[in-house]
């Protein structure tokens, strides 16, 4: 007869004669218990062991069962600290008895009644005195707390009473459980006798088992299918990347074209290109990242005409009409370099044909690309951060053009009604601020910053056209999204693997 | 962004608009772009505001753009002033760096706590935004009746006429002056606000609690700016004024001075300044600014009269409005709407009296208030009509303009390389361009002028945060060491990647720094060799159709022997390697790792 390993290890194991516990044969055999209950289950239905199940109960220790096993009962630690002042030949006081013994306090009453009741000696008028006889190895309660706690079980191996006495005290409890107990039948012994050998059972499927044709003979071992697998991580997309990939995603279908250019770069086409005066205070203010090294672009790096152009919007404005700002300017400052703090630079880089050559309208580009600020870094602010950044270029652009685009854009995310409310940008003239209403919780948040490009900035780039033009930064798109709460988490060396590993992706 | 405080109470009064609860009030700012933060504990309103309408720091300012808005006001308003009898002398002892000034008179005003407050802010706001901290313009405000004159003549003058008992009454008519000069740091005293004692202005830079703090704006002057009138000193811009001519509620005239390093700065903060004590119920009275022909500056050796009301005007076209707006708009609507915003227009060209058919040439002359300082170009004027008008009520529109979109090249290849580390297991990393000089150099035992892959001298950032982000990382490979160093304590295998930015400097280059993307990758896992990180480079090698060679090499950050340059298609583009245990123990590592990095552009 063959049979799988583990009902061979069981049929074995088993006896005519004594019923073992599914639990003995599972140390015996060295196998799980879940197994061996399965091989026994399966044995039974070949007829070849009964298996029996009987409700029995179990003693096990209380907590403070456990306590006074490990440490004394309490009447011992007292009979033990009385003794210890000579109680057996003087009576001392019970408060000395006590403080000797070291009982806690919610144990002296419990060692004085069962002192009393198992007649360790006699307690009159507030003394105490020890029965020098007394043996505290011999005490009953002590062998059979010392027994349960060593893992014998059956109640009736012990002294009814004591036992009785234990579960009054609360220092054992009983549990219901059930024993399956295994016998051979008449059927199993002779299968033994007549011999039972292992069958094969494979777990791992080898090529050589499928080769051969041997899997045609073997038993396959069954798994726990729903037991769970060891963890495997592949790799995966960083989440904020598959959030600029999307974003970049839904700006190349609606047409825009992506840039290119420079970290590092001049203050002048950071700055000065974009119709900011040299005195502005975000040129000034310390959240710019100026470099030490290397300080400035050579002059001649610079296109000169450009150059020229850009001080005349600073000095005189453009236009019939135009003004110019009354501040300083100086090549010096423009030449100077820094990291962008903004993506605009590309922007002007594209405008002013440096990029890709004169660029005639109409034209759509955009980056998703990082800007540096040397601000307050904390939980919804970083040194660097990616700035999502487009423009469009075409003839007779209106602010109703402006609002359709960014509607369409952020209806992409599930973003709707977005508000458009007037705003200031030294380069921008009209400028909005854009509010939207976030998907979950509906409240009127910040999404942006938009206008159409001033005179001043397109002109002395030779563009003709209107330009339109908005940022926002990516890490609050995702935050929105996302509902992450602090993108120091998320963004930077301080990442926790474990939210790279288990973040739901974005699509 | 900035904030302004206005007292809503104030502002009902000053609108004349009693009935409106908070909520409206709230409303009504909201319209005008500012936006209501919160409030203060004595229940004003702590308002938003973008710095284009200085015009608006202050109580009185808010209070006239609201009845623009309500339709209270229409037009361009311009205070009636008064002739002048007050004299600024300006004269050759000026500071070079500061030699322009500007003043008025303001008669009586009734000074409330609350208008005197309002008046501080004011000061304070303006000096923040256009006097650029007082860099570019300050402000110094003067109880009038404490002044004494020197007669108009000047201060030459006076020295010589004092002995004369008369000359001072047949000379009042000919009005009073005073005088704006520059004296050494030692030259002379007066007492500062806020102090009893007579100080030297080197003493005021040195001990003045406050003007302590203005001291570096005028720490390379050798000569002090300093006002005087007829009794001595009484003001040092742009530092403190004096305690003499001290404003308080009692005071009802007022001597308003600003000097800086801008005239058109100064004098249209002075307008600013009157137009709110105007609608205080003050009466402007014109100052006579004098620059001696040897004083410093482009004004020498003329006279001005200040404040200057003067209104200057934008020609803006019809068709501009509209294309600008993308709406159609009758001429009588954009005459309106210009009136609605504090603007006067006449119309010109055809169509003038005509409706919207026929508005190809029309035009309008705008007349712009001299307390607008943002108005530079046409578009200005524009943006004022669709506020007007209002934003929220235009319909977007997709514009019906077609482009072809499309990622760059760079991207593509960046996403490629990325795909590719995926599929091999690598989890992608996205870490900061910026980091510390030690963890970019040191801790890989990388020196900055070293040949090896990672050294380079790197662009440096001048006031840089904290030492975590000194520069602008060289290499990849330490940004993904730290966040090694982080996760100790998740599970392994750390199979980790990054095509990231870095740069280091290059003469050769415009900007000074060589910029590019580099690959770098970890494999971090108990038994990780040289020839794991090998084998996925090799893959990556291979669908990017490259050819790869290894010649061994040193690297100061991985175990000789154990290390090789990466070269694709004939050029040293990275290095790989299984990192030196020193490293490791550095990072606190308990298993090896093997690593590659290269230059993004050789899978090109």
């Amino acid at each position: 007869m063959k049979l799988p390993e583990t009902q061979v290890a069981v049929l074995e194991t088993a006896s005519a004669d004594d019923p073992k516990t599914v639990e003995s044969i599972a140390e015996e055999t060295d196998e799980p218990v879940a197994s061996v209950a399965g091989a026994a289950f399966a044995l039974e239905e070949e007829g070849l062991v009964a298996v029996e199940e009987v409700e029995e109960t179990e003693l096990e220790l209380t907590d403070e069962g456990e306590t006074y096993e490990y440490e004394a009962l309490p009447e011992h630690a007292l009979w033990v600290g009385a003794l210890s002042l000579s109680a057996d030949e003087e009576p001392v006081e019970i408060g000395q008895a006590i403080g000797t013994s070291n009982l806690a306090d919610d144990r002296v009453d419990v060692a004085l009644a069962n002192f009393a009741r198992k007649g360790m000696g006699a307690i009159d008028e507030g003394k105490v005195i020890v029965d020098p006889e007394f043996v505290p190895d011999d005490d009953p309660e002590k062998a059979a707390l010392s027994a349960i706690a060593d893992g014998a079980v059956d109640p009736a191996d012990y002294d009814e009473s004591v036992v009785d006495q234990l579960l009054s005290r609360n220092l054992v409890s009983e549990r219901e459980l059930t024993v399956r107990r295994v016998t051979l039948t008449d059927e199993g012994v002779t299968a033994l006798m007549e011999g039972v050998e292992v069958a094969e059972t494979v777990g791992q499927i080898t090529s050589e088992l499928i080769t051969t044709g041997e899997w045609q003979e073997v038993e396959f071992a069954e798994y726990n299918v729903e037991a769970e697998a060891e963890e495997t991580y592949g790799g995966k997309h960083h989440p904020l990347r598959q959030m600029a990939d999307r974003v970049s995603e839904v700006l190349v279908g609606m047409g825009f074209q992506e840039m290119d250019g420079p970290h590092v770069d001049a203050d002048f086409y950071i700055n000065d290109c974009l119709f900011m005066p040299q005195d502005h205070p975000a040129r000034n203010h310390w959240d710019r990242f100026a470099l030490e090294e290397p300080a400035a672009m050579d002059a001649a790096d610079l296109p000169a005409d450009l150059v020229d152009a850009v001080e005349r919007a600073h000095r005189e404005g453009v236009g019939p009409d135009g003004e110019g700002y009354h501040s300083p300017w100086n090549e010096d400052f423009a030449r100077a370099l820094a990291l962008r703090g903004h993506t605009t630079n590309l922007s002007v880089r594209h405008l002013a044909g440096l990029a890709e050559g004169d660029l005639e309208p109409p034209q759509r580009y955009f980056s998703v690309e990082k800007a540096y600020r040397n601000d307050t870094l904390d939980a919804t602010h970083l040194l660097e951060f990616f700035q999502i950044e487009g423009w469009v270029m075409a003839e007779d652009l209106s602010v109703r053009d402006l609002m359709g685009t960014f509607t369409e854009f952020y209806e992409q995310f599930g973003i709707t009604d977005v508000e458009f409310k007037p705003h200031y940008n030294p380069y921008t003239e009209p400028s909005f601020e854009l509010f939207g209403r976030h998907p979950e919780t509906d409240e009127l948040i910040e999404i942006g910053n938009s206008g159409i490009f001033r005179p001043e900035m397109l002109e002395p780039l030779d563009v003709e056209a209107d330009v339109m033009a908005w940022g926002l930064a990516l890490e609050r798109l995702f935050m929105l999204a996302t509902g992450a709460e602090d993108i120091r988490d998320v963004h930077g060396t301080l990442v926790d693997l474990d939210f790279l590993r288990t973040e739901e992706v974005v699509y | 962004m900035p904030t302004v405080e206005i007292d809503p109470d104030e502002l009902r009064e000053l609108t004349g608009k009693g009935e409106r609860g908070d909520d409206q009030l709230r409303e009504d700012l909201f319209g005008l772009g500012l936006e209501y933060e919160g409030e203060t504990d004595d229940g004003a309103f702590e308002l938003e505001f973008a710095p284009d309408r200085l015009d608006r720091l202050s109580v009185e300012g808010v209070a006239r753009s609201l009845r623009y808005q309500y339709g209270s006001d229409r037009g361009v308003y311009i205070p009636n002033t008064n002739d002048a009898e007050w004299t600024i002398h300006v004269d050759a002892d000026v500071p070079d760096q500061r030699p322009y000034v500007t003043g008025a008179v303001v008669r009586g005003l009734d000074m409330d706590e609350a208008a005197l407050e309002s008046l501080i802010q004011l000061q304070e706001k303006l000096h923040a935004t256009m006097g650029r901290q007082r860099a570019k313009g300050a402000i110094g405000i003067h109880d009038l009746t404490m002044l004494k004159g020197a007669p108009a003549g000047g201060a030459e003058a006076t020295e010589a006429e004092a002995a004369d008992p008369n000359v001072e009454t047949t000379d009042a008519d000919a009005g009073k002056s005073v005088r704006y000069t520059g004296i050494g740091p030692r030259g002379d005293r007066f007492v500062p606000l806020d102090s009893d004692i007579e100080m030297r202005p080197i003493e005021v830079l040195k001990g003045h609690a406050i003007a302590h703090e203005y001291a570096d704006l005028v720490e390379d002057y050798d000569r002090m700016p300093a006002i005087y009138d007829d009794v001595g000193m009484f003001s040092f811009p742009p530092v403190i004024n004096g305690k003499r001519t001290e404003v308080t509620t009692d005071s009802r005239d007022l001597f308003v001075e600003m000097t800086g390093t801008d005239q058109w700065t100064i004098d249209h903060m002075l307008n600013i300044v009157c137009y709110a004590l105007d609608a205080r119920g003050g009466r402007v009275e014109e100052v006579t600014v004098e620059y001696a022909d040897d004083a410093a500056g482009e004004y020498a050796g003329r006279e001005l009269l200040r404040p200057d009301f003067a209104t200057k005007t934008k020609t803006v076209a019809h068709e501009n409005i509209e294309s600008m707006l993308g709406i159609d708009l009758g001429g009588e609507e954009v005459v309106d709407l210009l009136e609605r915003s504090g603007l006067d227009a006449e119309t010109e060209g055809e169509g003038t009296n005509a409706s919207t058919a026929a508005t190809d040439d029309l035009r309008y002359e705008v007349e712009i208030p001299p307390y607008r300082v943002d108005v530079l170009h046409p578009v200005d004027v524009i943006d004022d009509v669709g506020r007007a008008f209002g934003f929220n009520k235009l319909l977007p529109e997709y514009p019906d303009v077609s482009t072809v979109g499309g990622r760059h090249e760079r991207s593509r290849l960046e996403g490629s390389v990325r795909d590719a580390l995926v599929g091999l297991g690598f989890e992608d990393l996205l870490n900061f361009h910026l980091i510390g000089e030690d963890e970019n150099f040191d801790r890989l035992g990388v020196r900055p002028d070293s040949p090896v892959f990672g050294g380079g001298e790197p662009a440096v950032i001048g006031e840089p945060y904290s030492e975590d982000y000194e520069i602008v990382r060289t290499w990849a490979l330490p940004s993904v060491m730290l966040v090694l160093e982080n996760n100790t304590h998740r599970a392994y295998p750390q199979d980790l990647a990054e095509v990231g930015f870095s740069a280091y400097r290059d003469e050769d280059e415009p900007t000074k720094m060589a910029e590019r993307r580099t690959v770098a990758a970890v494999l971090a896992r108990s038994e990780a060799s040289y020839e794991d990180a090998r084998s996925r480079l090799q893959a990556l090698c291979r669908v990017f159709d490259v050819d790869l060679w290894t010649p061994e090499t040193r690297h100061p950050a991985f175990i000789d022997g154990r290390v090789a340059d990466v070269v694709i298609d004939g050029h040293t583009v990275g290095v790989i390697g299984e990192l030196h245990p020193e490293v490791l123990v550095e990072y606190d590592l308990e298993l090896p790792v093997a690593a590659f990095e290269l230059e993004l552009d050789a899978l090109r």
